[in-house]
């Protein structure tokens, strides 16, 4: 018998060799992908376009047609016929592109019970008023008009003639009043009063004028209120706001049947014990949940019957929605929402490479561009880019009431320094490692279209790469002294200069990768920076409790900023990241009205009473107060801005080519809900 | 024998209130609470949530009381069969848990079979062909299985079944069997799904096993009896299968009893990577919102699986091996 | 299985010119005895040589390194491995052809043209970044570097380059230093509480023994994921990523110390009834001079086999902890973080180089149970 000592040799030196083998042969697979390949991509950034608001009564239709399932439901007598069910002014569109076809199932992916947004920015849209796809212009939606008293302090509503739930009964005036009366002013059920319901600190009043037209009355001028009406806000609609109370109005006959004045506290006891709730008001928002209740009545087009909290959220047409196209078709075309969970993104992204997803923007990843792109012909999808308006995707926010460390504050707080760093950060770098050089790089003001824009030297205003100026910058104000590796020294002569820098991590860009490469940046203007990577929650606390010098975040929302402001300014300390990072103490000033907190530097307090008084003051007037803001904001360099403008937050689409009406471009914004103002009632599935 | 069972019964009821507060302290040591995190949603959707609002949230869910109140609150639930409301899901824990649980079973029973499947052929082999060149190649390929960290291998084997067999992506159903009603196809859909992450998570065990198996093979083979069974006449397959395999599988049986805990939370990993509806993203989602009662219940969950089967384990072990019992 | 006799340090005397080799099993000491039977298993032996690489990289990484890990660049994003050719003509030149990037509009990859023209030469002990070899001495000697007039950290990519344009290779070297060492403090602070309790426990037997046992089977029963992120959560917050990491790791052997207590509480029990414990007993000595000097050296090999054992399963947690986002994070680089970053689509689809350091991951692992192994049957010198 052989010894085992020979066995083992021969034994081994074949597996070695094996696994040379397996190794060369792996380099050999990755060698393939030097190679440049990948199929031709299209057209990616289209033309901003969408579907209009037809306002022309001549242009009305004079006869409607409903989907075939409804036609069936009607005759066996269980609907009213369709010119009932639309009301008697139905808010007609044009549809972007065609006059669409009946059917289809629209497959989305979501990511859990607590992705209620996606189902609000698809299907939720029970607005008051609307933006319409340019996302400048507001629109009407649930209300067909509305009219501003020439001093500004009345708006009045009007609605639509025998528009009704989705159950059928009528929607009018009443529930307004209800929500206002029996929701709204009930201290238990809604103990945090509506800001943007007040103007200069004084609440407005709503009241009936008759069953389809609602008045809101406020002390002072309030101009902006009708943006307010538009825009994703406290007084959003009831499928948006439900959940919370708010929205400004409700469906009276479902919510009074849990309401004690309706049917007295008793009942409503049993009812909540009988549903396995202990506390009431819970009771309340779970029943007025657009995406968890089947039950609650909606005025959407589609109506959530199975809810969020399941593996599928599906939502269904509903038979009495408001709107039809020109052709008179009652919307919406696509009879269901199917969203199925997928709680981890990569799985999320991957099924949309698939093509298991009809239309998408929600969760994708711009990172996988490239893989998106490489198959679209295998998923049978077109893959748009829809670039935001705002300026910074990534903003650096810097603390200027920061006090833990006085050093570190002095240098916070004086512009050179600010506007140094920001020169020293090479935006097309970034711009290409992490938006595959589709970002604007640029300062952290909005888009160039926008009535708000300063004009276009904004742009780039203190926001080159320019390290021979920044080191010229740090230099004159007194940052002279370096040491053996070239970083500055601190003028108390403890030792370097290091700013302690943020970031947040899972986040749609990745924010420590980001700020590494600016940490490379900063070694050129002899900065250095600490970078830490915490938990979201732990980011909050820590922003609302002043410890942070300098974080890094998006500002979306500030292309609205006057219904998002919480990036443009430190609108609010607590429960909030990033805007609140220029500065929670002069947050809790604003908040307070100068009782608490510190007053701010005295740019930052024109820009917060500039921004105040422009709710009140018209159109013309609030644009050049708006520019004005953007030019401070600029100027002083609070959050320095590198890439934005671009599709990274919800702004790469995945479109099956089964779809018809699909815009080339949206404008993607979070005040507009995008897609809501590309009317996902008009897209139809063309086979 | 039945004072032995009861004693331990006793000691594991006091070691499972014990996980029930250090369960509870785990979820409660993050700075924050679920409003917070809740509020961390809404704030990355441009909603601004003010600080009354977010106390009074607290209120709504009980979150404003001291720790130990509301523990107190909670195992008094629990006790009575309540385990109460995910705030997270908004429904009840039970029903939560429960539409992942049998899922997780099942998973957790198919990765078993498969590493018994492939560990104990493997075992057996390696061992009785000691040092041979076929020993070298299936241990090292049971260890490289050990060794892969399999998040990754989860990642790559996702992507090449969809890219070069077009299968479904993640998840155990395709999307139009996800909530239909049991039937024959959906379970053919199952088990079609269910292969990937079985192998996956099989491939770490298979090592463990291997090893252990043929450590005890190799004693006993050694022993005396064995080369009587030779003497004697009987085939070589007989004499390994009837008896040495028999007492080599030994310790299998006594610790089958921590493969579900096991499981359940080695799986936690690979489930999230390929978005299973398991029991373990469930609860890796349920810590970071810090959705207490979920979590708590999951967690309490494990630690009574866990010590349920160290009772079941020795338990067997006493009963199969009495040399154990003479001791005791 | 059966008990192993012990032999002690007994000084046998030797007759002058019968030093047999077959003699010198008698006389060798225990750890001679093991070191013989170790030798024996090759594949211990060989993984023995690949854990003693490992370290010998973490202690050279700068050395071996050829950029400063750090340094980005967008215009290097996402290069795949160049070849390094070998001769140049007939030769042996080695160089790497210079390679130039863009963005393809269609598909948005990156895409690099090789440029045959320029050839880069590859030297060995070439000069590069600066640093100081084991932190004292300063040089700017690499294994491997480009020649004079070019700049390692924009010519030479042995592994690639990730997302933000940085050498991979550098990079694994310098997490492979953080990912081995690491694991270190939390299996010599789980070995110690490991022999200190099960000692306790298998030594004194009787209620000290019970509620040891019943405090192990707690620690046992809570499941380590939730507890990691507690952790993770509660600890200070300025502490630095690796601070925080070690203080992690150092809870996390606090529960990993239950399995090496039971393996040396068995031990315990087994060698209390030996005659040479007995003997000390008679002979006066103190319980801890009993414990010290006479038991812990006879299952000290055990103790060895069982920590080289734990090193792994430290390093997959590491990795897997990563993952999770609850272990090392960036900026800190480890094998963990680097395989993090490298979890997801577009890197297995387009650049799957990145996922390279699952390779030292699965060495490593490997190297580690082999030599364990190999450990424990050498541990056992008088058995098969």
């Amino acid at each position: 018998m052989r010894g085992p000592w020979q066995i083992r040799k021969t034994g081994e030196s074949r597996w070695w060799l094996a696994v040379a083998l397996c190794f060369l042969a792996a380099c050999g697979w990755m060698g393939g992908y030097a190679v440049a390949a990948g199929p031709a991509g299209s057209d990616l950034l289209g033309k901003l376009e969408g579907p209009e608001v037809v306002t022309d009564l001549a242009q009305f239709p004079k006869s409607f047609k409903e989907a075939p399932q409804l036609v069936e439901l009607v005759k066996a007598g269980k609907l009213p016929p369709v010119q009932e069910r639309v009301s008697q002014d139905p808010l007609v569109i044009k549809p972007v592109h065609e006059t669409g076809k009946y059917g289809g199932t629209w497959r989305r992916g979501f990511s859990g019970p607590a992705d209620f947004w996606n189902g609000y920015r698809c299907c939720g849209h029970d607005k008051i008023l609307f933006w319409d796809y340019t996302g400048n212009k507001v629109a009407p939606n649930v209300a067909k008009g509305w009219e501003i008293s020439d001093d500004g302090r009345t708006i009045t509503v009007f609605l639509r003639k025998g528009m009704k739930w989705s159950d059928g009964h009528p929607f009018t005036a009443d529930d307004f009043v209800f929500w206002y009366e029996d929701i709204y002013q009930n201290n238990e059920l809604v103990p945090v009063k509506i800001p943007v319901l007040s103007i200069n600190g004084k609440p407005g009043k709503m009241e009936k004028v008759d069953d389809s037209t609602i008045r809101f009355k406020f002390e002072d001028p309030y101009f902006a209120f009708v943006d307010v009406l538009a825009g994703a806000t406290d007084l959003g609609g009831n499928a948006l706001r439900g959940r919370e109370l708010t929205g400004g109005f409700a469906p009276k006959h479902y919510l009074q049947q849990f309401h004690p004045k309706y049917v007295g506290k008793e009942a409503v006891d049993k009812l909540v014990k009988a549903a396995g709730q202990d506390n009431w008001v819970n009771f309340m928002k779970l029943k007025n949940d657009w995406s968890l209740n089947p039950e609650l009545p909606t005025i959407t087009a589609w109506k959530t019957t199975t809810p969020i909290n399941t593996p599928t959220w599906v939502l269904e047409r509903n038979p009495y929605f408001y709107m039809v196209d020109t052709a008179g078709n009652q919307l919406p075309y696509i009879d269901k929402v199917i969203m199925t969970v997928t709680e981890n993104l990569e799985v999320l992204n991957l099924r949309a490479i698939a093509g298991e997803y009809d239309f998408q923007a929600r969760h994708i990843d711009i990172g996988k561009l490239p893989v998106f792109l490489e198959n679209q012909v295998k998923g049978n999808y077109k893959v748009y880019l829809d670039p935001a308006d705002s300026g910074c995707d990534a903003c650096m926010f810097l603390n200027q009431t920061y006090d833990a460390d006085p050093e570190i504050a002095k240098w916070l707080q004086n512009r050179d320094f600010r506007i140094a760093l920001s020169l020293g950060i090479d935006r097309d770098q970034l711009n290409e490692a992490f938006w595959l050089g589709v970002g604007t790089p640029g300062s952290q003001v909005l888009a160039e279209s926008s009535p708000y824009s300063p004009g276009p030297e904004y742009r780039t205003m203190h926001s080159t790469h320019d390290p021979a100026k920044a080191n010229q910058l740090l230099d004159s104000i007194g940052l002279t002294k370096k040491d053996a590796e070239g970083y500055r020294l601190r003028t108390d002569g403890k030792g370097r200069l290091r700013i302690e820098l943020i970031t947040v991590g899972g986040q749609f860009l990745q924010f420590t990768q980001i700020a590494e490469m600016i940490r490379e940046h900063w070694r050129k203007i002899g900065i250095q920076a600490d970078i830490s990577e915490i938990e979201r929650s732990l980011a909050i606390t820590r922003s609302g409790a002043n410890e942070l010098q300098a974080q890094l975040w998006q500002n979306d929302g500030t292309e609205h900023f006057f219904t998002f402001p919480g990036h443009l300014f430190p609108f609010q300390a607590e429960n909030a990241l990033g805007g609140v990072n220029m500065g929670p103490l002069w947050a809790r000033w604003f908040r307070s009205n100068g009782t608490q907190g510190k007053e701010p530097s005295p740019p930052m307090k024109k820009l917060m009473e500039m921004w105040k008084k422009a709710f009140g003051v018209p159109q013309d007037e609030r644009i050049k107060l708006g520019k004005e803001i953007w030019r401070i904001a600029v100027e002083e360099q609070w959050a320095i801005g590198t890439v934005g403008l671009s599709p990274a937050a919800q702004g790469v689409r995945i479109v099956s080519n089964n779809m018809g009406n699909i815009p080339a471009r949206q404008y993607n914004s979070p005040d507009g809900m995008t897609p809501a103002t590309s009317r996902p009632e008009t897209f139809f599935f063309k086979k | 024998m039945l004072a032995y069972i009861l004693r331990r019964l006793l000691i594991a009821i006091g070691t499972v209130w014990v996980i029930s507060v250090v369960s509870f302290a785990i979820i409660q040591l993050p700075p924050g609470d679920y409003v917070t995190s809740y509020i961390a949603q809404l704030m990355s959707t441009g909603t601004m949530v003010t600080q009354e609002e977010a106390e009074n949230l607290r209120a709504q869910y009980g979150l404003d009381q001291p720790i130990y109140v509301q523990y107190a609150k909670w195992m008094w639930q629990v006790l009575q069969g309540n385990f109460g409301v995910s705030m997270e899901w908004k429904r009840p824990v039970t029903e939560v848990i429960g539409d992942r649980l049998l899922l997780t079973a099942l998973l957790a029973f198919t990765a078993v079979i498969f590493t018994w499947i492939l560990a104990i052929p493997i075992g057996i082999y390696s061992a009785v062909r000691q040092y041979s060149v076929g020993d070298y190649v299936v241990t090292c390929m049971g260890f490289i299985g050990l060794a892969v960290p399999n998040f990754l291998l989860a990642l790559v084997i996702m992507y090449l079944a969809f890219a070069y067999f077009g299968a479904s992506v993640g998840g155990l159903f395709s999307p139009e069997y996800i909530d239909a009603p049991w039937s024959w196809s959906r379970v053919q859909d199952l088990l079609k799904h269910l292969w990937i992450p079985a192998i996956i998570l099989s491939t770490a065990g298979t090592a463990q096993l291997i090893r252990i198996l043929r450590a005890n093979l190799l004693d006993e083979l050694r022993k005396p009896y064995v080369v009587t069974a030779r003497a004697k006449g009987l085939s070589e397959l007989r004499a390994i299968l009837k008896y040495p395999v028999r007492v080599a599988l030994n310790p299998f049986i006594s610790t089958v009893g921590y493969t579900l805990p096991f499981l359940v939370s080695g799986s936690i990993i690979v489930s999230i990577v390929l978005s299973l509806p398991t029991v373990g993203p469930l609860l890796l989602k349920a810590l970071l919102a810090q959705d207490m009662f979920l979590a708590g219940t999951i967690v309490l969950l494990l630690g009574v699986m866990t010590v349920i089967g160290t009772l079941i384990s020795d338990i067997l072990l006493v009963w199969i091996d009495p040399r154990i019992r003479l001791e005791e | 299985m059966a008990e192993e006799a012990v032999l002690h340090d007994v000084e046998t005397p030797v007759v002058p010119g019968t030093t047999d080799a077959g003699e010198r099993i008698y006389v060798a000491s225990q750890w001679q005895l093991m070191w013989w039977r170790f030798r024996k298993h090759h594949l211990a032996m060989a993984a023995g040589i690949v854990v003693v690489c490992f370290y010998l990289v973490a202690i050279f990484a700068d050395f071996l390194a050829t950029t400063d890990p750090e340094l980005s660049d967008a215009k290097r994003s996402l290069m795949p491995p160049q070849r390094i050719h070998w001769f140049d003509g007939w030769r042996l030149r080695p160089h790497v052809y210079a390679v130039k990037g863009a963005r393809d509009p269609k598909t948005f990859k990156r895409v690099y043209q090789v440029d045959p023209t320029q050839k880069i030469p590859v030297s060995v002990f070439a000069r590069g970044f600066t640093y100081k070899l084991f932190g004292l001495i300063p040089t700017d000697r690499h294994l491997l570097g480009v020649g004079p007039g070019y700049e390692a950290a924009q010519t030479l990519f042995i592994l690639g380059t990730d997302v933000q344009g940085r050498d991979l290779w550098s990079r694994l070297l310098f997490a492979t230093r953080i990912s081995v060492s690491i694991g270190l403090v939390g299996v010599a602070l789980s070995l110690f509480l490991g022999v200190l309790l099960g000692g306790v426990s298998g030594f004194y037997g009787g209620w000290i023994d019970t509620l040891i046992q019943r405090i192990i089977e707690i620690f046992r029963s809570i499941p380590t994921i939730p507890l990691w992120m507690g952790l993770a959560a509660a600890l200070p917050r300025d502490w630095s990523i690796l601070q925080v990491y070690f203080a992690i790791t150092i809870i996390i052997s606090l529960l990993g110390w239950t399995e090496l207590a039971r393996v040396v509480r068995g031990r315990f029990l087994a060698l209390r009834e030996e005659d040479f414990v007995v003997a000390a007993r008679l002979a006066g000595c103190s319980q801890m001079r009993i414990i010290f000097v006479h038991m812990v050296p006879s299952f000290m090999s055990h103790i060895i086999a069982a920590t080289t054992l734990a090193l792994p399963a430290m390093i997959i947690s590491e990795t897997s902890l990563s993952f999770l986002g609850l272990g090392l994070r960036p900026p800190a680089v480890s094998w963990g973080v680097l395989l993090q970053q490298a979890q997801n689509v577009q890197t297995v689809a387009i650049s799957p180089w990145l996922m390279l350091p699952a390779i030292p991951v699965i060495i490593a692992v490997l190297a580690f149970n082999f030599l364990g192994d190999g450990l424990r049957d050498a541990a056992d010198p008088y058995g098969h």
